[in-house]
């Protein structure tokens, strides 16, 4: 131990102080909404804020510690639609990461390894599509999606977002340093370009791959516009959507509210621990576009 | 080999999106009827059990009911109207429904499918006024399950608590609003725990408009030609609520919690509360001991000391209408539909506290019956109907922003005036 | 389609024509779910649709000239602008600031292992969805929430409401508060693996010459840091320009609109609430020309910015 000490300089104590500082920001709120999710309103906007909850309070006969966990499930009608809600996010999500991961794999591989009339113009449109907020088309899109009746399903839910642009700029950076040999020693066993691309390009991205499609992942588990517009009935609503609706309709329930939230962040969670590799190296794909 | 686990994962990634597709097949000859409303839990359950008798009733007609969040209705409700999607039968209240009907968006009533013999007989037996919204050219649009104004909820247990005795000391006027609420206000140091009454804030067009014309104020001239008349009255009404706010007396702020849903808590941190009858059915079922004690009461919605008009909070309907799009069939069954729905007023009243506001059900002894009627009775005989126009949701965000500038910009209620009067006269000039 | 070889091709020209049909399916969907709605948008933005109305007259630029000059029911395209380009001010700078000198920090760090560490719980609120994190924020927002309570703690003035979702200053502070509490981590990985690209060999030799941490930082790492930081930077703005969520949901839940009314939710209110299609899609054009000048731009820097090691 104090060998260890004796070796931090003073410079070295305030990094580790500042760093302390800046992981209590990040990480406190997170707490905030775990502590607060087995509250109920009162302690949770109670002055001063204790960060563990008396044990009298779960002694009381109309609450446990599960009151919320079971507000927040069954809500008021004993509807467990919820569990259908997050049945309907994990689809949603990993359909678009699959779709995102082989369509930009795919069209940057096109982009990146082969020259063709026109490519430069595609690929510039392809980029410019990057710069469309989705606030501008949403109406649009939403007006496309009705005609190709794709209103009020998972089809409507997944298809606008099949690939996006920056999926297929990614695959394409990381492709262009991709060495020329490997593809043209298979074409040279003569393997067909499909199966070149399959068996050859495809594994070797890995990498980007799988920080793409954590990253669509990502954004379709996050996305609240969109589902707002399509997913009608109940059966067809997504997390965000459910979460906003509670905040809305139960606006005096911080507690089930927060249970909510964080029932809904355990899957990200779980999928953070997993891949945390991935995620944190999601930067190093960026970067590569220097390529 | 990897090539072949990679395909086989990709297919049966993909699969769902195909297999779970809930595309809307219609056979010939059968009708699908979309209907859409808000979320009610009481009222769906009764609903339900509606839909599923006209169903048996007709083998052809498949209802899909959905519900949605009130707020997000009429969102939802356009978007979908814009995309040529709308639903068969959708509800909304009288300032959204009206658009609908200047837009010919939406079927005139089948008054037979009603059991009315045309437009005059369907207007007699509604309260007066209160199809107005839904009426053009002599035609009926829409028809209302729910017909309402505000009153202002009291619970005892808080007046008694702050040694008040509610029955003598409730507010009737907006002056004594503030004493009472002063007495039974908690701070700790400006940050207030419990409030004696707060607004429901987004809706100024249903309290702060007839605030406004107690004072002999109004939102338009007599001709529509001018916005915002009678600026005494409007910047008295702006001045009340910046003391109300955070800026003056600190008795309330929009970012507090919704006093309609902590009152039902009998928490002990809100005195008063607005809202409608059904108040008293959401009371019952989120707090049943609270219901039962009896320790809460209905009061008048308060007038100024020096009123020159005596109103109350402005009523309004909640209005089922059919999309003007659908066949003539569709058309027939959905009023088909809406028609043995509401031939069970007497239900909507007693096990939801929403009152259809037909002559006969006001007059019936199940609404005389109901806790304080007579007090929700009243209220609406001296009230107007809500400002329905083609620009109210603007007018509405409006108003939100004036007396956001007021309350929580401490903006002088002069200058929230003029910028209100010369925003809504820019809406009025446009058309 | 063909698999069949065309004799008199070259084998380039085969190959071209496998290319083209690898980015094909790309192209589709982008012409469906972009091109084609963005064109819609556009020419939408050249009528006077309602959306409740079945026919609409074309006006051509009307909607742009109303939009700079009149004030949109009360909500002005200049006031978004105005909210927009504060809010993305206010949430880069401090973003690109913090989030570098804390990679640089973490760059001191001996172990990877607490590296890593401090990396997770700093990326821990970019996990949860944007909903969520303005769910959490506005109840430790209220008056008598935890930050009101905290700030009361650290500046020692006991019940005073700094009214967090009040105040239209503070309004504004809050919601970059939660926009630089969600992303900080991620920028703090991408500035960590541009710190990571720079050869220790520079470091060394710059000890060896007698030159002290500090002026290292000012005379090796920002230098040639300095590609990454421009191109982090325009990708922090571009990602600000676009916020919503937080906005959305704050305003839902029922503070002013005004001071926080960023262009794309004075779209969503335009088009969808109001139901003013024609000018709300004027708005998405206007929005879109801006994004294009800025991400032009970061092209322009990311193709100047070849560094030698």
């Amino acid at each position: 131990m104090n060998k260890f000490v004796g070796k931090i300089t003073v410079a070295e104590a305030l990094i580790w102080v500042i760093l302390a500082l800046v992981l209590c920001f990040t990480v406190l709120p997170i707490l905030f909404m775990l502590v607060a999710s087995v509250m109920d309103a009162k302690q949770i906007l109670a002055m001063p804020f204790r960060w563990i909850p008396s044990r009298e309070y779960f002694t009381t006969s109309d609450r446990t510690w599960l009151t919320n966990f079971h507000k927040a499930i069954f809500g008021n009608n004993n509807n467990p639609v919820f569990l259908r809600n997050i049945a309907n996010s994990l689809i949603v999500a990993s359909t678009v990461a699959v779709t995102t991961v082989i369509l930009s794999a795919l069209c940057g591989y096109g982009l990146a390894k082969f020259n063709f009339r026109g490519k430069n113009a595609i690929f510039m449109s392809i980029m410019a599509t990057m710069m469309i907020p989705f606030e501008a088309i949403m109406i649009p899109l939403y007006i496309v999606t009705a005609n190709l009746h794709m209103m009020n399903s998972y089809r409507g839910l997944i298809v606008p977002f099949l690939v996006t642009a920056f999926g297929v700029f990614q695959m394409r950076q990381y492709l262009l340093t991709f060495p020329a040999e490997f593809i043209d020693a298979a074409r040279v066993d003569g393997l067909g370009e499909f199966r070149i691309f399959l068996s050859i390009v495809f594994p070797n991205c890995l990498p980007v791959i799988s920080t793409l499609a954590i990253l669509s992942f990502r954004n379709q588990w996050d996305n609240l516009l969109w589902p707002l517009l399509v997913s009608q009935s109940e059966t067809m609503k997504t997390i965000p959507l459910y979460l906003s609706k509670f905040a809305e309709e139960k606006q005096t329930d911080e507690g089930a509210m927060m249970a909510c939230a964080l029932i809904a962040s355990i899957p990200m969670f779980i999928l953070f621990g997993a891949l945390s590799k991935y995620f944190l190296g999601g930067a190093a794909v960026f970067e590569s576009r220097k390529g | 080999m990897k090539k072949l686990t990679i395909m086989v994962l990709t297919a049966l990634l993909l699969v769902p999106s195909f297999v779970f597709a809930q595309g809307s097949s219609e056979k010939d000859g059968n009708v699908t009827i979309n209907f859409w409303t808000h979320e009610d839990t009481n009222r769906q359950a009764i609903e339900d059990g509606y839909i599923a008798e006209f169903e048996a009733a007709n083998p052809d007609v498949t209802v899909k009911a959905t519900r949605q969040a009130s707020k997000k209705m009429i969102e939802l409700i356009q978007t979908a109207f814009a995309a040529g999607e709308g639903p068969t039968i959708f509800n909304l209240e009288s300032n959204n429904a009206n658009p609908f009907v200047q837009a010919g968006r939406v079927a005139p009533v089948k008054y037979e499918a009603l059991g009315y013999k045309d437009a005059e007989d369907m207007k007699s037996h509604y309260i007066d006024g209160m199809l107005d919204p839904v009426t053009y050219d002599g035609d009926i649009y829409g028809i209302p399950f729910e017909g309402l104004s505000w009153c202002l909820y009291i619970n005892k247990n808080v007046f008694k608590d702050a040694g008040l005795d509610p029955e003598k000391d409730y507010p009737k006027t907006w002056e004594e609003m503030v004493e009472v609420s002063e007495k039974l206000v908690i701070r700790s140091g400006d940050i207030i725990e419990r409030r004696g009454f707060d607004f429901r804030y987004p809706y100024y067009l249903e309290t702060l408009v007839p605030m406004v014309n107690q004072l002999g104020g109004s939102l338009f001239s007599a001709d529509g030609s001018e916005a915002i008349i009678g600026e005494e009255a409007w910047v008295k009404v702006l001045t009340y609520m910046q003391n109300w706010g955070p800026n003056g007396l600190n008795l309330g702020s929009p970012t507090y919690k919704n006093a309609r849903k902590l009152f039902n808590n009998n928490n002990n941190d809100i005195a008063m509360a607005m809202s409608g009858l059904y108040q008293e059915a959401r009371i019952k079922s989120d707090n049943p001991d609270f219901y039962n004690s009896g320790e809460w009461m209905v009061v008048p919605f308060p007038v100024w000391e020096d009123a020159v008009a005596d109103t109350s909070a402005s009523f309004y309907g909640q209005f089922y209408m059919v999309n003007a799009d659908e066949s003539e069939k569709t058309q027939q069954k959905a009023w088909e539909l809406i028609g043995s729905m509401l031939s069970h007023e007497q239900e909507y009243l007693s096990e939801v506290n929403l009152i259809p506001p037909t002559k006969e059900l006001m007059n019936s002894e199940t609404f005389k019956s109901m806790p304080y009627a007579e007090v929700f009775e009243g209220d609406m005989e001296r009230a107007h109907h809500l400002y329905f126009g083609k620009n109210a949701t603007e007018v509405q965000s409006l108003l939100s922003t004036a007396v956001n500038n007021v309350m929580l910009q401490n903006m002088d209620p002069e200058q929230a005036y003029q910028e209100l009067k010369a925003s809504v006269q820019e809406l009025v000039d446009e058309d | 389609m063909s698999k069949q070889p065309i004799k008199h091709y070259s084998i380039e020209k085969k190959q071209a024509r496998w290319g083209f049909f690898f980015t094909v399916p790309c192209l589709i969907f982008f012409a469906v779910f972009s091109f084609y709605p963005i064109i819609s948008a556009f020419v939408t933005s050249l009528s006077d649709k309602q959306i409740m109305n079945r026919t609409s007259e074309f006006i051509g630029l009307e909607n742009y000239k109303y939009l700079f000059t009149k004030s949109n029911g009360g909500f002005s395209l200049l006031n978004s602008m105005r909210a927009t380009i504060t809010f993305t001010l206010g949430t880069f700078i401090p973003m690109v600031v913090v989030s570098l000198i804390i990679a640089v920090f973490l760059m001191q760090l001996r172990k990877t292992r607490y590296r890593g560490f401090f990396q997770i719980g700093f990326y821990l609120p970019a996990v949860l969805s944007s909903v969520v994190a303005a769910a959490i924020w506005m109840i430790m927002f209220d008056p008598r929430g935890i930050v009101n309570q905290t700030t009361n703690a650290l500046l020692n003035t006991a019940g005073k409401d700094y009214g967090w979702l009040v105040n239209s200053t503070m309004l504004q502070f809050s919601t970059m508060v939660v926009y630089f509490w969600k992303y900080i981590g991620y920028f703090v990985i991408l500035f960590i693996t541009g710190l990571a690209t720079i050869p220790p060999t520079l470091y060394e030799a710059a000890t060896v010459d007698g030159s002290g941490k500090w002026s290292n930082f000012w005379r090796i790492t920002l230098p040639l840091l300095k590609p990454t930081v421009l191109l982090v930077s325009v990708m922090a703005m571009l990602q600000c320009l676009k916020t919503f969520s937080t906005q959305y949901m704050f305003v839902q839940g029922g503070t002013s609109r005004p001071p926080i009314d960023v262009i794309t939710m004075n779209i969503y209110f335009t088009g969808i609430k109001h139901g003013k299609l024609g000018r709300a899609s004027a708005m998405s054009i206007i929005l879109f020309v801006i994004m294009l000048v800025l991400t032009v731009v970061q092209f322009k820097i990311s193709d100047s910015d070849d560094v030698d090691y």
